[in-house]
């Protein structure tokens, strides 16, 4: 059974809940076959000097936990399916963040037999951090970059 | 045991099995093993605890073009088994055709040898006799049979998948 | 419905995407009731076929993708790779550069052993100590920002040479930072040491012999956490290792705590050799000229990374590309050890006997099967949940 709120009700509550995921995304991070460049600084990001949680950002285990995916690396065909298949455990509404030149393109991999290629050709992706590694400063530009996109959708 | 005394002395311990040695660095001596009798040179190391087994390196050797009129030539795979002992390094060298790339297990000696040799087996085709484990190395596992990575022949995976 | 009189076995499988592991790795626990009985780990996940990749690319351009098979230890891949072509092509490159690449090298092992500490302990539960391990490592990542304007990927080397120089401005920072740096691991030292709650998660965890860690053919500090005095820059010293040796650091103990110790004494050693070594830099060139075509040979040149002896072997046919590059990564060698380590201790001491090694999953970008897990059976939830009601009855 449904229950119907009045549209007002659906206005209000909509603004709470997109309040709320901008204040606190948790994040989960998968690395589809990166050199570990991207993940050190990933987890830089999240240590005293740069410190991503004044941001409500919550780094932490499980996809059915979180908001935002964050991936590095190209995708290798052994991590294609796992990829995937965190993707879908994640719950709606999910964003992906792409850290790091490899996962934009393949990068130094492109053309490798291994490399299926950039995490868009596997996943959808909504903000692309580009760099080899990126600077934290970037990863931290691209996760606000997208809370403000959220911020502005209806 | 200074690097000198000990190539001397893998010198004397392969000196049966060895079918040439050459010394392409100061530290570093090759000898030529036939295939029959890898594992006794490399048991025969082993008992005397002359270092450790540091890499087994596959190496393809494709046979050349042939010339207008003559048979093809046959290709070849080669492996190194590199052994380490403070600064000096032994290369076992065998050298096995692509028509029949049997070579035996050494995981009886060495048991760490397997990952190595599982590398072998996928990237390069050969056939390892007794060894543990089969299972794809590095590769996923729906990896098409029969197609070796790092033979030169193969070349991006669109040429493998036609061929 | 299950025999209960037969040895029941269950796999917990871990990986490839777990809180615990910031890499992809996909291990496979069989255990019984909480004790581990059985290891086996699957890699692989980062295979990215490095090896045929260079065969198409020059040899100068392999110097940048091979940097990027490991972003860790990446100086150290392009350092042994610069030093093995330069042996093909006959030249030997300027003091200076030597001993640039030398204190490249030995910043990146203070970073790396920093950046193991705090991921050691926070897979311990000791968070706080991860966040101050990780805040001073920011100090050692400046001086290498400073020096190449990379934080990750410093591409110091040049087939030939290195690219930049370090001035005297450059070698009073880093002189500074080692003194900060050597103040905070003493502390480090004393807490790791002192601490109660975290020696409980490491003293007489995973034990390690020095005779299996000879067999199952250990390297780096696991090994020397092992008593086996294994270090290819005391063993076959390259580059300026000859004009200023390495004080070997060796411990007995073999389980993590030893490995702790062994680690953070290698740190006060590199502190003391990164002194040395910018108090007595020859002046001189930084590069050579190498010619693009390298003669035909083959070489085989072993260098000590963080994590332990790193092998490439170069084949090359007389062309501008490589023929065939082997590379040999320490984190394989030590694989073989997780699963002797691992069988009999608790499922909860995983992870700590897994950071132990200081693994490193993109340099391996390799499968392993350890040990073959036997007598597999699936249950079903209601056999499961009556058997757990019956074995601790």
């Amino acid at each position: 059974m449904e229950t119907k709120l009045p549209s007002t009700w659906e206005k209000a509550l909509d603004s709470i809940r997109t309040w709320a995921r901008v204040n606190s995304p948790w994040v989960i991070h998968f690395n589809s076959g990166s050199c570990n460049g991207c993940d050190i600084e990933i987890l830089a990001t999240l240590t005293p000097r740069y410190d991503l949680e004044r941001f409500g950002v919550k780094l932490q285990g499980s996809p059915r936990h979180a908001d935002v995916l964050i991936c590095t690396g190209p995708v290798t065909r052994n991590a294609r399916d796992r990829l995937v298949r965190i993707y879908n455990q994640m719950p709606d509404p999910k964003f992906v963040v792409v850290v790091g030149s490899c996962g934009l393109s393949g990068g130094v991999f492109h053309g490798s037999y291994n490399v299926m290629g950039g995490v868009d050709e596997v996943i959808p992706v909504d903000a692309y951090v580009p760099g080899c590694p990126p600077r934290p400063e970037a990863i931290i530009h691209g996760v606000v970059a997208l809370l403000d996109s959220l911020k502005k959708k209806p | 045991m200074d690097t000198t005394t000990a190539l001397e002395t893998a010198q004397s311990l392969l000196q049966p099995w060895a079918q040439t040695v050459t010394q392409p660095e100061p530290h570093r001596s090759d000898f030529v093993v036939a295939p029959a009798d890898l594992l006794a040179a490399v048991q025969a190391l082993m008992d005397a605890r002359w270092g450790y087994l540091g890499a087994i390196t596959g190496v393809d050797l494709p046979a050349p073009a042939p010339a207008e009129g003559q048979p093809p030539a046959e290709s070849h795979l080669a492996a190194l088994y590199q052994f380490f002992n403070g600064a000096a390094v032994a290369t076992l060298r065998v050298t096995v055709t692509h028509a029949q790339p049997v070579l035996p297990s050494i995981c009886d000696i060495i048991p760490s040898a397997t990952i190595y040799e599982r590398e072998l087996i996928e990237m390069f085709g050969f056939d390892i006799e007794n060894t543990p484990v089969t299972d794809h190395l590095l590769l996923p596992d729906d990896w098409p049979q029969n197609v070796y990575p790092l033979r030169k022949s193969f070349t991006g995976f669109g040429g493998a998948e036609s061929a | 419905m299950t025999n209960q009189s037969q040895p029941q076995k269950f796999i917990v499988p871990i990986g490839p995407q777990h809180p615990a592991l910031k890499e992809p790795g996909h291990f496979e626990f069989g255990v019984d009731g909480e004790i581990v009985t059985s290891a086996t780990i699957r890699l692989g996940f980062v295979h990215r076929g490095i090896e045929k990749a260079t065969e198409d690319r020059t040899w100068v351009q392999n110097l940048y993708l091979l940097e990027r098979i490991c972003g860790i230890c990446s100086n150290i891949h392009g350092t042994v790779y610069a030093i093995g072509v330069e042996k093909l092509a006959g030249v030997e490159i300027p003091p200076r550069a030597k001993y640039i690449r030398t204190i490249v090298a030995e910043l990146e092992r203070v970073h790396s052993h920093l950046l193991w500490l705090g991921v050691a302990a926070h897979e311990g539960g000791f968070d706080t100590l991860f966040m101050y391990s990780w805040r001073d490592r920011e100090t050692v990542m400046d001086l290498l920002e400073g020096l190449s304007g990379n934080r990750v990927n410093y591409s110091t080397n040049l087939i030939g040479g290195v690219k930049f120089d370090i001035n005297e401005k450059q070698a009073d920072e880093i002189r500074r930072g080692l003194d900060f740096l050597e103040e905070r691991t003493h502390y480090y030292m004393k807490v790791v040491t002192t601490d109660e709650t975290f020696l409980g998660r490491t003293r007489d965890i995973g034990t390690m012999t020095r005779e299996q860690a000879e067999l199952l053919g250990a390297v780096g500090p696991t090994a020397r956490a092992s008593g086996v005095p294994r270090d290819v820059r005391s063993e076959s010293p390259y580059l300026a290792y000859n004009e200023h040796p390495i004080q070997l650091q060796v411990h007995d103990g073999g389980d993590l705590l030893a490995r702790f110790i062994v680690r953070l004494n290698e740190l006060f050693d590199t502190y003391r050799l990164i002194r040395e070594l910018l108090d007595h830099m020859p002046a001189g060139d930084l590069t050579v000229r190498v010619p693009r075509r390298i003669p035909e040979g083959e070489v085989l040149i072993r260098g000590e990374a963080p994590r332990g002896e790193l092998v490439y072997y170069l084949k090359s046919s007389g062309s501008d590309k490589p023929d065939r590059i082997k590379v040999r990564t320490p984190s394989l060698c030590n694989w073989g050890t997780i699963s002797h380590v691992a069988v009999g201790h608790k499922l909860a001491d995983m992870p700590m006997l897994l950071v132990g090694i200081d693994p490193c999953f993109s340099c391996n970008d390799r499968l392993v099967t350890v040990n073959n897990t036997q007598n597999s059976q699936d249950l079903t939830w209601d056999a499961l949940r009556r058997y757990g009601i019956e074995y601790y009855k």
